[in-house]
Parts: structure tokens; C-alpha cells; sequence
């Protein structure tokens, strides 16, 4: 057994070995994000999107960088959704492959302990659905390294409190969350408070553990008390399995979500029971600066783009534009350029604050599901 | 290859290290099984975290000195042992396991409610003060402790109670509290090892000490084999390297994981040490050893064929 | 008082998915005295059989569930045979079958990743998920047939360990390997034998739970409730693992529905452990003598 490790750690060193020698007119470009787990669809996705990218810049002869034209490669590795593997992945790409940026990964718990690897190797980050506002400020202070191209919880826990008491009429909601993930106890947090603030009442507060699939009893509690709306900030799985659930027990309020839903397997597996529903989003799907996005990668690819494809695109617009802005190859000079940067992505505008490395002013799209279709409803900024 | 990964991986192996140490003499040397290990680390990485934080972030820490972290993690991990100890050690095999899973668990849950700490939001802005220098200290420093411990009169017992308890009860040892001595300082590896880890992630959040977490150590114990300190530090380094090493293969590695754990099971389930240390004297041993039982064979083959012949 | 008939609704259906579960653990560990934590991989292979058998050979229902439970039958008995049964002959102690469980657990998970890939699967609607409305209940159509077909398993399988020459063999073996095989009975048939089953059952229990909920690779890890349910009721004791789960369940329930749902988890385990501090061989447990 030993004679075999010793082997597999063998070819293993070559085979790293031979991915180190680039060309000096390749820019090396690091993605991370969850190739397996639970969230592989859409690590998949945004690995898939990048690569197209870089393929249509590369074909179009590159991209002139301060006098020089330079081809696009992307490093793409699984961090399995783990926080101790993305920053195993993050040293890789910083030291090993010496990559000049960062795109990705797709949730806060591996963006931020990214940071400090990235201010010690001076390469920048930019993350894609991690909405989290410790991502990119802790304690008041912004992280030089970090940027990102989505808005963040607070922003989207008021843009759903707000909607369902403005536009919904809902004066009673319930929340059911996941007490173990952190993107949705953010949500939740937010949610509660700004729903409060409108003058609406919390009338239930259930969660369950990640990786349950019974959710009958906190939801026949919540039938119990009888809300106007209920809040469900998780993601798609959970979301089609407590809808139908819900729907089971004879629930009929509206319920509600956010950028966790939007998924082909929402609608497969949640049917009839989401029909009727809401929930926030970073884009509007049938808006016309989006399809030819949506095009290019069902060509490609053979299937739809998952929202998260969305932003990756946008990430990599942003990354190109601050290359271009710094004028050389550099981590420092690119996250620099970064900063106040002003482009206009797919998803919507996208302004760099200096403060707080965040989009300001950026839109939340309210999408409805009926008959098996995302339905586009407003674009909706919370005050 | 480049140097800051390597360390990373390097660090990251070091950390493992400390609690499997630990775990090495609960199941290794004292024949304890626990699935709850993982708990410990928690505790550790959780108190360490908030005596070392600052006072101004959120959330907010004592500002304390790294030592005082690394001291008060584990002495916390150690007396929360005691009382689980105190109503678990009790348990018969499976049933102590189970236990032990009930704990970690527990703790996992308690952590993820308790907004003081962040919840399940986790506590980003640990000061990230887990350097190579201080790993490696930490590393010596309990591989030589628990390499004086087995050689005491205090190992000794353990490695009674865990060849034969009722023998060794009857010799006069008190298992119960051998098993509790040994718990209790396996927890404390453990706690000391989560303050390193929350130092060197500089962001813990309660779904990082799962009940894989704790798997992964003991699997690591057995790898490395049960009742070998060198077995545990060899372990350590490969299994936390493997799967970095395998990351070209993407999708298989957990697979090759999965098949080298049962491999070793299978066919050499001592571990890559069982019982046998990598010190001049051990290898000595392990080569007279070695040589013993290649004559007994030769000695035997030589009757049997002598017998045929009559 | 509706609410509490829903929620001891609610509670028998988990406890009955815990309990498809935990029987197979409970077969196995009275014969072998260890946990088998590659049980919950098995189950997950039942689920995605079962799925095939639906979506990719069209087959009847009744055609894929037998596909499924037999599918899961070789598994478990492949699974015995190369990561248990060298180590019986080694008699090695109960922790290396454990580690070697959960390699196999780790390996069956991450290759059905690797292979079928990582997303979710929904199982075609077979029978009409509209629950039953009884006034305000409401009780799941598929909740009763699990519960029926459960039954019927169950009883076979309690039937066959009581009637037949391998059941009386499997009985005697949970007292005593090795004065069985000094009797003369083939143990490793046996053991086999109880493997199988436990496989067999996996498979019922993988297609139910992939046609309730969903199919993914890490349905594995609910299996954890189940084996604490086994333990709750007495590990080896297969009236235990039933009633250990109904009652899990049940707990679970009436504590997200009455207490708090935040602390569901954390009381259950504080239950378990109570449970065994009082009474450490469970409700219905057989004593054994410790064999670590």
C-alpha cells in the first residue's frame, strides 16, 4: 500500500509539475467554487461561463493590456464548498499558479477567510453570489482585496421584507430557515427586522438543520398561525421539498424567497406547489441585455445558463475592464483599478464603491413563477 | 512547486496533527472510540477566538495574547471532557460511540445558536496569528509530552485497560479514571488544536466541526495505527496531503479516499506503524521482529516438510 | 388539539423512514456487534436503482422496487465481502470495522459524484401525492403505503427469522458466533444471509425515501438518525429499532412543534444520551459483553 501512495504522489507532483509553465502572453486567471456537493450546478456553471468568456476574448485575438496583446487562461479548482478547502485552493492559485485575479466562489463562508491569503499574495478577489457583508468589510474597515458584483444581504433581506409589505400587502409573515447555513440566517435576520420596521408581524420564526428533508413539523406550526406570507431563505432543494410540503399540510399563503431559488430543479421537483410565488433576484431573465448571453451559452453548452452564470459573466466583464484600466498584468495595479470602477454589466450597472468594494445602487429584480416560468414583475430598490 | 501552498498544507497537516495526537491516546493507547472529537475543536477554536480577538470587532474579543488563546482553548475543551466524561465513560463500545457523537453534535448545534459568537454566520476576523514557527513548536512539544506519557506508569495502565479491562481492574488500576485522564487530555490535543485552526483560517464557523470532521481524525489515528505516536504524525502529514496531491483528479480523489481507508483496513490493519515507533530503538525492534518470525516460518516449513518425509 | 393530532401525524411518517432505516442497521449489528455505517451509502444506491429503473428502463413500479431491493442486495453483500469479511477472519477488533464501514461509506457516496454527478433527482410521480384529508389532517397517500409495505416487510422478515433452519441459525448466531460454528453451522452463510437482507431492505428503504423527499448522493447522512434510533431502541433488537425510531420521530416532532425548533436537534441528542446514561442497552437492547 505504501509503494502505491508513494506512486499516486508521484505522478500527482509530475502531473502539477506540467501545468506550470505558461507563456509569457497567457494571463492567468483563477476560478474557485463547488465542483461537487450539493451547489455543484452552479459551480459548474460559473467555471462553464468563465471558460466561454475567455474563449470568445482569446478568438477575438486577445486583449491589449499596455501595448501588448494577451491571451486568457482560466485555473479552475473545487473547494468542495468548504471553507478550510477554499483556502487551501486560494494559496494554490496565489502561489503555485500564480494567477493575477480571482473570480469567484459563490457563497461568503469561502469568500471570506480568502482575505488575508489575498492581501499577502496582493491578488484580487472577485466573488459572485457571495452576499454576505463581511465578504468585503470587517469592523468598519474595507478588505483591499476583495470585490464583488452582487448585492448584499441586508439589501436583499429589506428588498423582501419590503416588497411583501408594500406590494404583497402581507402584514403577518413567517420565516422558516436554516439554522445552520450562514447565508441563510443572514437573510432571515434582515428579513425580520426591515419587515418589523414597515410595521408588519413576525408570527413565526422555525428553522431546521442543514440537510433535513422533513420540515412538517415547524410548517404545521407555522399553518397554526396563520401568516400572509412565508419567508424562505434557502436554497432550491429545500425550497421545492418544504413547498410541497407546505402545500401538503394545506397551507396556502404566498411564500417568498431569494437568490438561493432560482434553479431549473425549483420547478421540476416543486411543481404546482411554487406556482404563485416570489422571490428577489440579481437579474431580470427576460431582459434584453441577457439574451445574448443566454444564447451564446445554451450553443455552447447544450443547456440553460443557471443564474449564477449570470454573474460570473459580469465578473469576468469587471476583471477585463480593471486589467484593461491597470494597464499591466499585476494583482496590486488590478485591484486598484478596481476601485470606483464604473462598467455596465448584464446584471445592471455595476459601480465599485472605493468604501465598500459593493455595487452600490444596484437593482433587485422580483420574479413570480407562473406556470412554470420565471415571470419578471419589477426591478425593486429597497429604501 | 511553491512554497507559501506547501506551507499551507504544511500548517494545515501540523494543526490535524495536535488532535490526532490526542486522539491517538484515546483510541490508540487507551482503546476509547470517539466520534466527537471534532466538538473539542470547537470549543478550542471557539474560546481561543474570543480571547484573542480584538475588542473592537465584531464580534468582539478580549484582545488578549495568542498564548493565553492557546491555554485557555484547550484548559475549556479539557473541563468540558471531565463532565461528558463524567456521564459517558461508563458506556460499552458502540454505545460510548454513539455518545460521543451525541456530544459533538451537540455542541456543533449549541454554537450555531449562539449569536455572542457569530451563530452560523461564523466569526470572521480571528487575528491570524497561527505562524509555521508556532504549528511546529506546538507539534514538538505534544509529540514529546505524549511520547513520555506512554512511557509512564500512567501509559502504562492505559495500554492496560485498553489490552484487557477487567484484567487490569483486578491488577488494581482504575480504569475509570485512566479512561478519564485519557479523555480529558486527548480533549485538551483537540481544544489546542482548534485555536490553531481558528487562527489560521482567521474565520470559524460551526459547520466546519461536523461529524466528518471527526471521522477524518480517527481515520487518520488508524491510518497512521493504533498505539504509535510516529503512526499519528505520519498520518497526519499524508492523509491532510493526499487529498491536495489528488486535487488533479478532481471528482475521484474522495473515491481513492474512500477505497485507500478500507485498502489499509483490508490488508494492513495495523496502520502504517501499529504498535511500532520510528525511533532508533523501535526500528531496532521492528527489524529483530521482523527476523524472528521469518525463522519461526522458516522453522516450521522445515518440520512440516520434515514431518511428510517420515 | 388538531395541531397535535398533525404533528403525531407528522411523527409517525419520519419515524417510519427512520425505522426502514435502522432495521438493517439492527440486523446487522446483532450478528456482527458493530455499527454498519456503510448501511446509509446502500440506501442511497437503492434510491438512484430505483430512480433508473423508473426513468431510464421505464419500468413498472413494482419492477423497478424489486430492482432496486436486490440491487441493494449484491451491494451489501460485495460490501461484506471486501471491506468486512477479511478483517472477520483476522478477528480484528470492532474499530476497524467501523473505519472500514465508513471508507465504504465514503466511497459508495463520492462514486455515485463522480459517475451520476452531484444534483438532485426527482422521482416521477407513480402515485398521487394529494394527501388524505380527514376534516383539517392531512395524512400523506405515500406515508400509508410505506407504512403498509413496511409492514409486510417486516413481518416477513421476523417471519423468516423464526420459521426458517437460516433464521434459527441467524438467532442463534446473535448469542453466539462461535458456539454457533462449533455447531456446525456455516457462519459465513449466515453472515451473508444477514448482509443481504439488510441490503434487501435498504433498497425499500432508498426508494421510499428517494419517492418522499428526493435522490442525492449524501442521503447517507440522515442514516445518522436512524442509527441513533437503533440505539435509542437497543442495538440488535429489531422490535427495538421500530419502536426506537417511531419514538425519535415523535420526539423530534412534538419538540419543533412545541418547544423549540432551533433546539430540535440538541434535545433529541440530550434525550439519546439520557436514555443511555439510564438504561445504556437501549429499550429493548440485548446484553452483550464488550467485545472492543
Amino acid at each position: 500500500m505504501k509503494k502505491l501512495l508513494f506512486a499516486a504522489l508521484a505522478v500527482a507532483l509530475v502531473l502539477a509539475g506540467c501545468g506550470g509553465g505558461g507563456k509569457s502572453d497567457v494571463i492567468k486567471v483563477g476560478w474557485l467554487g463547488a465542483l461537487t456537493g450539493d451547489q455543484a450546478v452552479w459551480g459548474e456553471n460559473e467555471l462553464n461561463t468563465v471558460k466561454m468568456l475567455f474563449e470568445e476574448y482569446n478568438a477575438a485575438g486577445g486583449i491589449e493590456v499596455g501595448g501588448r496583446k494577451y491571451t486568457l487562461e482560466v485555473i479552475g479548482y473545487d473547494n468542495k464548498g468548504d471553507p478550510q478547502e477554499s483556502v487551501n485552493v486560494t494559496k494554490r492559485l496565489t502561489g503555485q499558479d500564480k494567477v493575477v485575479a480571482i473570480i469567484g466562489p459563490n457563497s461568503s463562508g469561502n469568500a471570506i477567510p480568502m482575505a488575508p491569503i489575498l492581501e499577502k499574495a496582493k491578488v484580487p478577489d472577485i466573488a459572485t453570489v457571495a452576499t454576505n457583508p463581511k465578504v468585503t468589510v470587517q469592523d468598519g474597515k474595507v478588505k483591499p482585496y476583495n470585490f464583488r458584483v452582487c448585492f448584499i444581504d441586508p439589501y436583499q433581506g429589506a428588498v423582501a421584507a419590503g416588497f411583501a409589505y408594500d406590494r404583497l400587502n402581507a402584514r403577518t409573515a413567517a420565516v422558516l430557515y436554516d439554522v445552520g447555513d450562514d447565508y441563510s440566517q443572514g437573510l432571515r435576520e434582515f428579513f425580520k427586522v426591515n419587515f418589523e420596521k414597515k410595521g408588519g408581524t413576525i408570527v413565526a420564526d422555525e428553522s431546521f438543520n442543514s440537510g433535513d428533508v422533513d420540515f412538517r413539523p415547524q410548517l404545521s406550526k407555522i399553518k397554526a398561525s396563520n401568516p400572509d406570507v412565508i419567508f424562505m431563505p434557502y436554497f432550491f432543494k429545500e425550497v421545492a421539498l418544504s413547498a410541497n410540503q407546505a402545500r401538503d399540510l394545506g397551507i396556502k399563503a404566498t411564500l417568498l424567497g431569494g437568490d438561493g431559488w432560482p434553479s431549473d430543479q425549483l420547478i421540476s421537483m416543486g411543481g404546482k406547489a411554487v406556482e404563485g410565488s416570489y422571490f428577489v433576484n440579481h437579474l431580470d431573465y427576460a431582459d434584453p441585455a441577457v439574451q445574448d448571453f443566454k444564447t451564446r451559452y445554451k450553443a455552447k453548452y447544450g443547456k440553460e445558463t443557471e443564474l449564477n452564470g449570470f454573474l460570473a459573466h459580469d465578473a469576468v466583464l469587471l476583471f477585463v475592464e480593471g486589467l484593461k484600466k491597470a494597464g499591466k498584468a499585476n494583482g496590486e495595479a488590478i485591484a486598484k483599478a478596481l476601485e470606483g470602477i464604473d462598467v455596465q454589466g448584464i446584471t445592471g450597472r455595476i459601480h465599485i464603491s472605493p468604501e465598500t468594494h459593493n455595487p452600490e445602487g444596484k437593482d433587485a429584480a422580483i420574479e413570480k413563477i407562473v406556470d412554470g416560468q420565471y415571470v419578471f414583475q419589477e426591478k425593486y430598490a429597497a429604501q | 512547486m511553491d512554497w507559501t501552498y506547501i506551507q499551507g498544507i504544511l500548517m494545515l497537516a501540523g494543526i490535524n496533527m495536535i488532535a490526532v495526537l490526542g486522539l491517538s491516546l484515546l483510541t490508540g493507547f487507551t482503546g476509547l472510540f470517539s466520534f466527537g472529537h471534532a466538538g473539542f475543536m470547537a470549543i478550542g477554536a471557539y474560546v481561543g477566538a474570543w480571547i484573542s480577538a480584538s475588542p473592537t470587532s465584531t464580534p468582539a474579543g478580549l484582545g488578549l495574547p495568542f498564548v493565553l488563546a492557546i491555554v485557555g482553548g484547550g484548559v475549556a475543551a479539557g473541563a468540558v471532557s471531565y463532565f461528558i466524561g463524567r456521564i459517558s465513560l461508563n458506556l460499552k463500545g458502540d454505545y460510548f460511540c454513539i455518545a460521543t457523537l451525541g456530544f459533538g453534535e451537540a455542541i456543533r448545534l449549541i454554537f450555531n445558536n449562539v449569536n455572542r459568537f457569530g451563530g452560523a454566520r461564523g466569526w470572521p476576523g480571528v487575528p491570524g496569528k497561527s505562524t509555521f514557527l508556532a504549528i511546529l513548536v506546538a507539534d514538538v512539544v505534544a509529540v514529546l509530552f505524549l511520547a513520555n506519557l506512554v512511557k509512564s506508569r500512567h501509559g502504562r495502565n492505559m495500554i492496560a485497560v485498553r489490552e484487557e479491562e477487567l484484567a487490569a481492574q483486578i491488577a488494581g488500576i482504575d480504569v475509570f479514571r485512566y479512561k478519564m485522564l485519557s479523555l480529558i487530555i486527548s480533549a485538551v490535543y483537540a481544544g489546542v488544536a482548534g485555536v490553531f485552526f481558528a487562527h489560521y483560517m482567521t474565520f470559524i464557523q460551526p459547520k466546519m466541526f461536523s461529524l466528518t470532521k471527526s471521522t477524518e481524525l480517527t481515520i487518520i489515528v488508524i491510518f497512521g495505527g493504533l498505539g504509535s505516536i510516529s503512526g499519528s504524525v505520519l498520518g497526519a502529514l499524508v492523509l491532510t496531503a493526499l487529498p491536495e496531491i489528488l486535487r488533479t483528479f478532481e471528482m475521484w480523489r474522495l473515491v481513492f479516499y474512500g477505497a485507500a481507508v478500507i485498502l489499509i483496513m483490508v490488508s494492513r490493519p495495523k496502520g502504517l506503524m501499529g504498535g511500532m515507533e520510528l525511533t532508533p530503538s523501535g526500528i531496532r525492534k521492528m527489524v529483530a521482529e521482523r527476523n524472528a518470525l521469518r525463522e519461526a516460518k522458516a522453522r516450521l516449513l522445515a518440520e512440516a516438510q520434515g514431518g511428510e518425509e517420515e | 388539539m388538531v395541531q397535535f393530532l398533525q404533528q403525531l401525524i407528522n411523527g409517525l411518517s419520519i419515524g417510519s423512514v427512520y425505522a426502514l432505516m435502522a432495521v438493517g442497521y439492527s440486523l446487522v449489528y446483532s450478528i456482527m456487534n458493530f455499527s454498519n455505517f456503510a448501511h446509509g451509502g446502500v440506501i442511497m444506491l437503492g434510491a438512484y436503482f430505483g430512480f433508473f429503473g423508473l426513468t431510464l428502463l421505464k419500468l413498472p413500479f413494482a419492477l423497478a422496487f424489486l430492482l432496486a431491493s436486490i440491487g441493494t442486495f449484491f451491494v451489501a453483500i460485495l460490501v461484506e465481502r471486501i471491506a468486512y469479511k477479511p478483517l472477520r477472519e483476522r478477528r480484528a477488533p470492532f474499530l476497524y470495522f467501523i473505519i472500514s464501514a465508513m471508507g465504504a461509506s465514503i466511497l459508495l457516496e463520492n462514486l455515485v459524484i463522480a459517475t451520476i454527478g452531484p444534483t438532485f433527482r426527482t422521482y416521477p410521480e407513480v402515485f398521487s401525492k394529494a394527501p388524505i384529508e380527514l376534516g383539517p389532517l392531512a395524512i400523506g397517500r405515500l406515508d400509508l403505503i410505506i407504512f403498509v409495505i413496511s409492514a409486510v416487510s417486516l413481518t416477513l422478515l421476523i417471519l423468516f427469522i423464526d420459521k426458517t433452519k437460516l433464521g434459527k441459525a441467524i438467532q442463534a448466531a446473535s448469542y453466539n458466533v462461535k458456539a454457533c460454528a462449533l455447531m456446525g453451522v456455516n457462519t459465513d452463510r449466515v453472515i451473508l444471509t444477514v448482509f443481504g437482507l439488510g441490503g434487501f431492505l435498504a433498497g425499500i428503504a432508498g426508494v421510499f425515501f428517494g419517492m418522499k423527499y428526493t435522490v442525492y448522493p449524501q442521503i447517507g447522512n440522515i442514516t445518522t438518525k436512524s442509527f441513533i434510533a437503533a440505539v435509542f431502541g437497543g442495538l440488535g433488537s429489531l422490535p427495538g429499532a421500530v419502536l426506537g425510531s417511531i419514538i425519535l420521530g415523535i420526539i423530534e416532532t412534538f419538540v419543533a412543534g412545541y418547544l423549540s425548533s432551533q433546539f430540535r436537534d440538541l434535545i433529541a441528542f440530550v434525550i439519546l444520551i439520557a436514555v443511555l446514561v439510564v438504561r445504556p442497552t437501549g429499550i429493548m437492547g440485548k446484553v452483550t459483553e464488550d467485545k472492543a
